[in-house]
């Protein structure tokens, strides 16, 4: 049999269709801050070109240096930044992966991810550190998060499995039913943020040290510093993912331990869809339910155990977030789902539903976000620039297969040539 | 051209189904009645029968074809198409549509007939062309040439057309069913109505019969695809008539689908991941969840070998990218080397050539002589009297008949087939 030749292999094919779909977004960017930057009188030939270099280097650059031009380097804070605001991504985008390897659509990620986001925070803003090790909660405020999750992408799954009701629609209703009903708890929860009065739409940071105290018979939350006379009942808070050394390599920046759980997670995810009878199960279900059922595997159970996982996933995502401890979560989420939930869908696709490519596609995800950043603070241009590109890689990353054709078709064409 | 699955307007009349889309209008009124008459002639002029004002959903598939004929007659088509024709038909309604074709011929019509029937070929054709693989091996003229060389054209090689076999050794029954009910697909009432019949070690039973008189209900039945809504079923004496259908499987069927893409390969698997579809929990090819892959490898390189299977890549091959001979020779020796004591083999041969069909036929009689049980299903009559030791006709969901195949006819087969003969086997077992 003749060897392969390297660009004639399945998976080098896919990645480099990823890597045109990056590019042509990029370009596509470029001539947008381009047209912007030639109508705009204050920007100008100039500040479009300056654009261009943030959008496409945002991530190396420094600011500007005393003759005003731009400067560029490693920016240490930036990275760790990239790197701590992947985790979300990374999350949900593994979640929707699975989904779509096991032939389901998750676009429930949102729902999942705020319930998630809700009942770690309430594990770690309850559970009282003065009895229980801080680490201790962390671990249990994580799990418990992930339970929720889990429950939460089980409701479409077991719809879908058993009654067969498309799970698009399932999600999207569970969806709205998890932003309204964790506006619902934390409307009626004592986690609001009421020590800085400015903050009342806020949840508190896990970080945050509350001491519950009893002051001439009456009980009530202050934080750090106790009033004089107080007696403390109990002690809650205090709770963050671990920095395990990455703040000194990135100093300046958010990053902590959670991007290592983030890939460690996707990591087990790999050897499961890859390696173990349940991960060839679960594809064959994606790949031919009646055939799968022939056999004697149980698609319904697939079908529930997959939108479990995923939920499971995505609701990890909004814990190791909020959990870093310098997050704040907004509660008045009625109207708008999270972000973080959707996005997982065009990493997943930019990454072709392999859940080790999903970790590089959430950091590019992440670095197109800070080079957005960059935008705003170093020029006048709008920061929502950023989101049009993603706009065309997700569109394009639509187009995979036929990007994937054409690169076969040049290499066929270029074989025939010799 | 008439398609091998109808292209009819079931709860239109069939005057409405054969004007469609060649309506005369005047004023946007369709002129039925003109189009009536035109068609009365057509119908009068040929031979084909048909009752103009019944809904099509209630016609026999055979007046189902004449009304297809008749929609390409009343088009005034000089080339008429045939796309296997007689897929569908009794063998009574096949020497009728011969006839049919014999006519159109006469009347100055030209006919092409596509199919893989070689007694049919030679009955009403003029010139065979012959094609394998998508390309022209050649054309002959029909009064000049056998059935044995037009089957070796089309295979590439000599062909033996009938099956030589032994006569069967039936030993202890390994499948038995008793008054077994199948809910159809759409729920409105039972597919397969009270079926009782037994298979032993040793012999082939086919299960004939035109398609959709509950044959594929019966088989999801007996697979557990599909719920059984009453009835028994017990294999060497285990009732699994409520089991799972891995248990089935375990407990000793081994199930050639009818529909391989649909239900027998995973066509985005590779080879080797679909030969361990029903067996990759087995302690030999995982251990603790964890997939041997060299284990499967292996099994998978053995199972090529001895089966024949081809395929570009040997084992890493994508199952959509092999032929649709060579897929159904993977899903047979997946089914064959899992060893069980019964066989249900379901239309194994469909769309497959005349090569590949010898193959299988042997493999199947070689199953048989190896002391397994064989529940074959089939809609082709040769197929039917060549491999079957014993033939169970079903018609409308009932076994209507009991016929050795050594003693009857096709003609006779042909008269179950339709419900025009039935015995009573109740009455039967009991004397």
């Amino acid at each position: 049999m003749k060897k392969e030749s390297f660009f004639d292999k399945a998976g080098t094919r896919s990645v480099l269709a990823s890597l045109v779909a990056i590019l042509v977004g990029m370009l596509a960017g470029s001539v947008i801050i381009l047209i912007v930057g030639l109508t705009n009188s204050s920007l100008g030939i100039k500040g479009a070109w300056e654009g261009i270099r943030l959008v496409v280097a945002g991530l190396f650059a420094t600011g500007r240096d005393a003759a005003g031009g731009l400067t560029f380097g490693f920016n240490s804070a930036s990275f760790g930044n990239m790197l701590f605001r992947a985790v979300p991504l990374i999350m949900t985008g593994l979640s929707v992966a699975l989904g779509n390897k096991a032939g389901l659509f998750n676009i429930g990620a949102p729902g999942q991810y705020l319930a998630g986001t809700a009942a770690s925070l309430f594990v770690s803003l309850s559970v009282p550190t003065s009895v229980v090790p801080a680490w201790l909660v962390w671990l249990m405020a994580l799990l418990a998060g992930m339970m929720a999750g889990a429950c939460w992408g089980a409701i479409p799954g077991l719809l879908k499995a058993y009654l067969n009701i498309n799970e698009v629609l399932a999600c999207i209703m569970t969806n709205w039913i998890a932003a309204n009903a964790v506006t619902w708890v934390f409307d009626v929860s004592n986690l609001k943020n009421v020590l800085e009065g400015t903050k009342s739409g806020y949840i508190y940071k896990t970080s945050t040290v509350l001491n519950d105290v009893v002051i001439d018979g009456v009980r009530s939350t202050v934080g750090a510093n106790i009033p004089e006379g107080a007696q403390v009942v109990a002690t809650r808070g205090g709770v963050a993912t671990a920095k395990m050394g990455l703040d000194s390599i990135f100093s300046g920046s958010q990053v902590n331990g959670g991007i290592l759980v983030a890939i460690l997670i996707a990591i087990v995810i790999y050897i499961i869809l890859s390696r173990t009878t349940l991960g060839y199960q679960l594809k064959a279900c994606g790949a031919n339910r009646y055939a799968a059922r022939y056999a004697g595997i149980q698609d319904k159970r697939n079908i529930v155990l997959t939108m479990a996982l995923a939920g499971a996933l995505a609701a990890a995502g909004g814990a190791l977030y909020y959990l870093s401890g310098n997050t704040e979560f907004f509660w008045n989420t009625y109207q708008s789902l999270p972000a973080e939930g959707f996005n997982g869908i065009p990493v997943a696709l930019l990454a072709i539903n392999n859940p080790l490519g999903v970790v590089f596609s959430a950091v590019f995800m992440s670095m197109l976000q800070i080079c957005g950043q960059k935008l705003t603070e170093l020029t006048a241009y709008n920061e929502y620039i950023t989101n049009v590109i993603i706009a065309v890689i997700v569109y394009l990353s639509a187009f995979m297969l036929v990007i994937k054709m054409w690169i076969g078709k040049l290499r066929k064409g270029k074989a025939v040539d010799k | 051209m008439v398609h091998q699955h109808f292209k009819l307007i079931e709860v239109f009349t069939v005057l409405d189904n054969i004007i469609l889309g060649a309506e005369d209008t005047k004023l946007g009124f369709v002129q039925r009645k003109a189009a009536r008459k035109k068609v009365e002639e057509l119908s009068k002029r040929y031979g084909l029968n048909v009752d103009l004002d019944a809904k099509v959903e209630n016609i026999t598939v055979g007046m189902q074809q004449r009304v297809e004929i008749l929609k390409m007659l009343y088009r005034d088509n000089e080339i008429l198409i045939f796309d296997e024709p007689t897929a569908v038909l009794t063998p009574q309604e096949i020497v009728e549509l011969m006839q049919i074709m014999k006519g159109l011929a006469k009347e100055g019509k030209s006919i092409l007939f596509i199919s893989h029937k070689l007694n049919e070929i030679m009955e009403v054709s003029d010139r065979v062309s012959v094609l394998r693989k998508g390309k022209y091996i050649g054309t002959v003229n029909t009064q000049d040439t056998t059935a044995a060389e037009l089957s070796r054209m089309m295979v590439g090689h000599d062909v033996q057309l009938v099956v030589d076999k032994a006569p069967a050794q039936p030993g202890e029954t390994v499948l038995k069913v008793t008054d077994l009910h199948v809910a159809s697909r759409l729920y409105k009432h039972d597919a397969v109505k009270g079926v009782s019949f037994e298979v032993r070690k040793g012999e082939i039973v086919c299960i004939a019969g035109i398609d959709g008189n509950g044959q594929s209900e019966l088989v999801f039945g007996l697979s557990g695809l599909e719920k059984c809504s009453g009835g028994k079923i017990e294999i060497n004496g285990v009732d699994i008539t409520h089991a799972p259908i891995r248990k089935r499987s375990e407990a000793g069927i081994s199930h050639i689908p009818e529909d391989r893409h649909k239900h027998g390969l995973v066509l985005d698997f590779t080879l080797e991941q679909n030969f361990v579809l029903q067996t990759f929990e087995q302690p030999r090819f995982q251990h603790m969840g964890f997939i041997k892959f060299g284990d499967i490898r292996k099994y998978s390189e053995r199972l090529i070998e001895e089966y024949d299977v081809r395929s570009g890549q040997g084992s890493i091959t994508m199952a959509r990218s092999m032929s649709g001979g060579n897929q159904q020779k993977a899903i047979i020796a997946r089914e064959i080397d899992r060893d069980l004591p019964l066989l249900l083999a379901v239309q194994p041969t469909r769309g497959l050539d005349v090569g590949a069909i010898e193959n299988i036929h042997r493999q199947i009689v070689a199953q048989r002589d190896e002391g397994k049980a064989v529940l074959l299903v089939s809609l082709e009559l040769d197929e039917v009297m060549n491999l079957s030791d014993r033939i169970l006709v079903m018609y409308e969901g009932e076994i209507v008949g009991e016929l050795d195949p050594k003693q009857t006819t096709v003609e006779e087969l042909g008269l179950y087939m339709a419900g025009a003969k039935r015995q009573d086997r109740k009455k039967e077992a009991s004397a």
